[in-house]
């Protein structure tokens, strides 16, 4: 038997022979199998003798190739959970959820999976995790999925109802609930479900009862803010700092800003501002308002009280913070869009005329679930009443495709995380997951 | 089965039951914990990896996780006490060296433990939120080692004593240093900072307290300065030989407040040899090193800055209020240039050009060279002497840069109007003369104040050289229209000076002599002939002419005089002796000005052309004068001055501060109409205000005189007193 080439390596995987370079398998990085098997801290085998490793071939196949090209290219007779417990063996399985699919692209999506929901009554909301998991909050608990659709243990903080979930990162979890007595803000591990910290509310000095609405954090997610209202008037908006879990601020309404009740924050970067949205049906009337938590100012606020109603009655329903930071689009419950401009103040609505995803039809009494709006990688994505999601791109925001999937009734939430667009179903309970395949290689 | 429905049928997963091998746990990590060991005796040749790996998986597979981990910690911190014991046992020198070699060993160790832990450090580890497993083995390092009790103490003292005898002197193990405090900084910053930083910077300050009290009490400034700067370069250098480069800013900033903020006051007052010696003897090089090092400093710099403001301005006080040097204004003003000059030297050289230094020090010229009210009058003879026999000898660059300079001393003044006056006079006197250099000079200095105070300043002495140049055209049109007929009649040359741009005194008129009088009465019916509407009149006490004059003894001279001492002589053409009083008849000359020309005449040495009796110095009405018929000189042509007063007299010098007074008093009334035409209504305080801004580029105006004239345009109905408040005043349109 002549020695290998330089730089050549034999491995021997569960008695089948691979013959690849070191090269190859060191770009799996020195935190790998691989790369520490090679590493010369360890010894060598002679030169005569191979690597061997007592593992499944057919799905280190699999890897090599992946480590070799790039692709992930998966035979029928590989199931794709062994590959991924293979991948977990040899520390690739980071490189196999990269190679899964792309970066986000609202023009290029495809259904990667339908996951039905067991919980009774509808699912309230969907959120991302920034590795391509989600957890979905259905009443009283918080479903947690990881990236590869598999069901973890669920969320819940004793069985309560829940207003809001976010990710703080892709192993902590945070779930505001409600009940009569109160309800909290709690982290919990993602991976576990054990329950980490409990967030506390004080003011004065007193610890104080308070029921959390909508959460976000600041850029680093090194701040954590969460709308709540108290008993005795305390309505804000609370900050907690992430690495400590104490206290860091509280930001109390001012006059005219329905902040306590905000159903969506949302952080902007380019301000350092948050912006709270308070929206019809939860409040009478539809309010916009960016914080400022350094110099605890109202840095620009709008709302349409005192607009004349106009015959069709048209409310604001839903409001997301544009990425460019100076704009904030909105959408009305038959679906048009509408923009506000955060430069100038005391300016309505700019509505799009021909942004009407749809022909006007009369929206049922019964049917609660008004349109939802996310934005990614400068396109706007709009959850519609027909129960599609419009993707519209460019500086116009032009129509550029309609997103139609299983038949589980109206979009009641989206979510954009980790590459992914989530959309929760209303009455199936259902979920669906939208993703970017890899670009053809020709 | 409480449920109702049937329950389909489905298949279970095949469950193994986990009893394979009661003894699975200990097997496998009887193996991990052999590996361990061998690994950390050098010895791991003959283990291989895969199958630790794979045993380490397959525990972490079935759920031993935490029992794996705790294991771990046990058997890790066993070795972890091995090494404790033999680096404890190290001696004297050989201390650091010993730990150095465990820790390396530590690491190598715990490199290829994390190799085979991997799949734990990578599933078990982030679920149950403990330490992974590399920082594991740094913690126990940090807590079994590095914080022990025997340890944590000597390894600090062994530190600090080697940076302590290499502060005096000695050669120590650098790179063994510099590998210790790295695995400081790599146990965390924390536990550098706790550690070692912390002490060591304690250390260092005691240290810098006792060796600059014992310099400061034996070294002169710059010494002081040269050794601290050596230290702190010492110290710059050590921190980027072996310690975290975050290090450099504290130990810096300890040293600077050791040295030099606790002692800053005392090294800047130190007698002959601080600031003010370094800045009277030109020491650029200490105070280079002091303004350097003094950077550091808070308020180190805004000290040097007032300690030199308050030199400059008291050593340019003595100099503008010493009446001794009022004598001769050109040195006055040389010596305030080359004040200027010097301090301008130190702050480029020393001082890095730096623009505050820069702003301190023209406050304070500006502060004492207002001190003295003359210094306008002298800035204009120091350029009257510049420009009239500078050039004789210094080229135009010479005298451009001079003139700049003079600029600069010029920007210091706070009352210009006075200057362009005593300038314009000076002017006059250079150009009607004809002493004036060198043209291109003048005009250069006259853009120089133009581009200072703008074209109002400088309208009325351009106007002067315009006169000149047309002048010089009409009196050759003079001569073209009347040939000279006779050889005998005097030739003259007429300048004609427009009413309002030259300065002009009262006319006094005298007594031509008929020749002359009959050439000007013709150049007059010249000049009337030509310009319509015009009036000339003569201004006799600023013409000079040339005389021949053959003496009794037979010498031949031609003597340059003044119109006036030309007056007085002509009549010795007819007369052999003249009293005082027969003289000032004939001439019509005023008293003062006759005085002046006739000891110019009869009582300067070498020049005295005429000869009086008696030989007094002062000049009564009965004194009579004789055409000195032994005068001799060697020169043909021989210049008459006239006893002038550069300088001006007292009286003159109220005369023309009382002008200057009587010329600000429109423009003060100009600017408070134009701002009350402006705001309408304004209190008193915002209207001095605004006027000193407005008036401040020509002078500046006093708020007394300010307020007189504010009654007085109330007088003349331009404001009037609000009804209300009565601090307010209304503008009439």
């Amino acid at each position: 038997m002549c020695t290998p080439a330089a730089g050549r390596v034999r491995l021997n995987v569960g008695g089948r022979v691979f013959e690849t370079t070191a090269d190859t398998l060191a770009s799996a990085g020195r935190d790998t199998m691989l790369g520490a098997m090679l590493d010369a801290s360890w010894n060598v085998p002679a030169t005569t003798s191979e690597y061997f490793i007592d593992r499944d071939p057919a799905c280190f196949a699999v890897l090599l190739d992946l480590l070799r090209t790039g692709g992930l290219h998966l035979p029928p007779h590989v199931p794709e959970a062994a590959l991924c417990r293979e991948a977990l063996y040899y520390g690739l399985l980071d490189r196999v959820r990269a190679a899964r699919w792309a970066d986000l692209d609202g023009d290029r999506l495809r259904l990667a999976a339908s996951v039905p929901g067991r919980a009774p009554g509808d699912g309230a909301a969907v959120r991302a995790a920034p590795d391509g998991g989600c957890c979905v909050a259905h009443g009283a608990a918080v479903r947690v999925y990881n990236w590869m659709l598999q069901e973890r243990r669920p969320v819940h903080l004793a069985h309560k109802p829940v207003n809001d979930a976010a990710y703080l990162d892709a192993a902590t979890l945070l779930v505001a609930t409600r009940d009569s007595s109160g309800g909290g803000v709690a982290a919990f591990s993602a991976l576990t479900g054990d329950l980490r910290h409990r967030y506390l509310l004080t003011h004065d000095r007193q610890p104080r009862p308070f029921t959390p609405g909508a959460l976000a954090f600041d850029n680093h997610h090194s701040t954590i803010f969460a709308s709540c209202k108290g008993r005795l008037n305390e309505y804000g908006v609370a900050a907690w700092d992430a690495a400590t879990g104490e206290q860091a601020d509280f930001f109390y309404e001012p006059p005219a800003c329905a902040l306590g009740d905000a159903d969506a924050l949302q952080w902007l970067h380019g301000t350092g501002t948050l912006m709270a949205a308070t929206m019809f049906p939860r409040a009478d009337s539809s309010f916009v308002t960016l914080l400022d938590f350094r110099c605890r100012t109202v840095a620009w606020s709008w709302s349409d009280v005192g607009t004349p109603a106009s015959l069709e009655d048209k409310h604001a329903v839903h409001a997301v913070a544009m990425e460019d930071g100076w704009s904030v689009c909105v959408v009305n419950q038959y679906d048009d869009l509408g923009f506000l401009d955060l430069r100038s103040n005391a300016r309505g609505v700019r509505w799009r005329s021909g942004s009407k995803l749809t022909g006007r039809k009369k929206v049922c009494a019964e049917e609660t679930c008004y349109p939802k709006l996310a934005t990614h990688g400068g396109q706007l994505f709009a959850s519609t009443t027909t129960g599609a999601i419009s993707v519209f791109s460019g500086p116009d925001h032009a129509l550029t495709s309609t997103l139609r999937a299983s038949d589980g009734g109206v979009v009641c939430d989206l979510s954009i995380g980790g590459d992914r667009l989530f959309a929760l179903h209303n009455e199936e309970n259902v979920f669906d997951v939208w993703e970017t395949p890899p670009l053809p290689i020709i | 089965m409480s449920s109702q429905k049937k329950r389909p049928a489905r298949i279970e997963p095949f469950r193994h039951k986990v009893e394979t091998d009661p003894k699975f746990f200990e097997k496998s990590w009887k193996k991990l914990h052999d590996a361990i060991r061998e690994i950390y005796n050098h010895n791991a040749s003959g283990l291989s990896f895969e199958e630790l790996y794979r045993t380490a998986y397959n525990m972490v597979l079935y759920k031993h996780g935490p029992a794996l981990y705790e294991n771990l910690i046990q058997t890790m911190t066993e070795h972890l006490q091995e090494m404790r014991r033999s680096i404890e046992a190290a001696q004297g020198g050989l201390f650091l060296e010993e730990l150095q070699r465990k820790w390396d060993d530590h690491n190598k160790a715990l490199q290829m433990i994390r190799d085979v832990l991997m799949y734990m450090d990578r599933t078990y580890i982030p679920s149950s939120k403990k330490t992974a497993v590399f920082d594991l083995g740094l913690e126990l390092w940090r807590d079994t080692i590095v914080r022990s009790a025997k340890i944590h103490g000597r390894l600090l003292d062994t530190l600090l004593d080697l940076i302590h005898s290499e502060r005096m002197g000695d050669v120590i193990n650098r790179s063994l240093m510099r590998s210790t405090t790295k695995m400081l900084m790599d146990l965390g910053s924390s536990v550098y900072q706790d550690d070692f930083e912390r002490p060591f910077l304690e250390v260092s300050a005691s240290f810098y307290s006792g060796e600059s009290q014992q310099f400061i009490e034996c070294c002169a400034c710059g010494e002081y300065l040269k050794k601290a700067q050596r230290r702190l370069d010492e110290e710059a250098e050590r921190v980027s030989q072996y310690m975290d480069a975050k290090t450099d800013e504290k130990i810096t900033a300890v040293v600077v407040k050791e040295t030099l903020t606790n002692h800053m006051q005392r090294l800047f007052l130190m007698e002959n040899s601080g600031l003010v010696s370094m800045l009277v003897e030109d020491k650029y090089e200490d105070l280079t090193m002091m303004y350097n090092l003094f950077r550091r400093v808070p308020d180190g710099h805004s000290t040097i800055k007032s300690i030199m403001t308050s030199h400059v301005k008291e050593t340019g006080k003595s100099l503008v209020t010493d009446p001794e040097r009022m004598k001769d204004p050109v040195d006055f003003v040389q010596r305030l240039l080359n004040e200027k000059d010097k301090y301008d030297n130190i702050i480029s050289t020393s001082f890095a050009n730096d623009k505050g230094f820069q702003n301190a020090l023209n406050s304070s010229f500006e502060y004492f060279i207002n001190l003295n009210n003359r210094s306008p009058e002298f800035i204009s003879l120091y350029v009257d002497d510049k420009l009239r026999k500078g050039m004789k000898d210094a080229n135009e660059e010479d005298v451009e840069t001079v003139l700049d300079k003079v600029m600069m001393l010029f920007r210091y003044l706070q009352e210009k109007d006075l200057f362009e006056k005593y300038y314009k006079q000076h002017l006059a006197k250079r150009l009607l003369s004809g002493r004036a250099a060198s043209d291109d000079s003048e005009r250069s200095m006259l853009v120089k104040l133009k581009t200072e105070c703008g074209y109002q300043f400088t309208s009325k002495l351009e106007g002067m050289f315009t006169d000149l140049k047309t002048s010089q055209d009409t009196t050759q049109g003079f001569y073209a229209a009347n040939p000279s007929d006779t050889g005998d009649a005097p030739l003259i040359s007429v300048q004609i000076l427009t009413t309002g741009s030259w300065p002009t005194q009262p006319c006094s008129t005298c007594n031509l002599p008929p020749e002359v009088l009959a050439v000007s009465e013709k150049f007059r019916a010249y000049y009337l002939g030509t310009h319509n509407g015009r009036r000339l009149t003569w201004q006799t006490n600023m013409g000079s002419a040339d005389i021949k004059v053959t003496f009794g003894n037979g010498s031949k001279h031609e003597l340059n005089v003044s119109t006036y001492q030309m007056c007085v002589l002509m009549l010795f053409n007819t007369a052999d002796c003249l009293t005082y009083r027969d003289i000032e008849q004939a001439t019509a000359i005023p008293p003062v000005d006759l005085k002046r020309c006739l000891q110019s005449l009869a009582l300067v040495k070498g020049k005295n052309v005429l000869r009086k009796e008696p030989m007094s110095r002062d000049i009564s009405a009965d004194d009579s004068f004789y055409v000195n018929d032994k005068f001799t000189s060697k020169l043909f042509k021989v210049k008459i001055g006239t006893v002038a007063v550069q300088k001006e007299s007292e009286p003159e010098k109220m005369e023309t501060r009382h002008r200057v007074e009587e010329d600000r008093k429109p423009q003060i009334e100009a600017a408070i109409v134009r701002i009350m035409k402006a705001r309408r209504v304004l209190d008193h305080n915002s209207i001095v205000t605004e006027v000193t801004k407005q008036l401040q580029p020509r002078f500046l105006p006093n708020p007394v005189v300010i307020k007189k004239r504010i009654e007085s345009l109330i007088e003349r109905e331009f404001l009037e007193r609000d009804k209300v408040d009565r601090k307010m005043y209304r503008y009439l349109a």
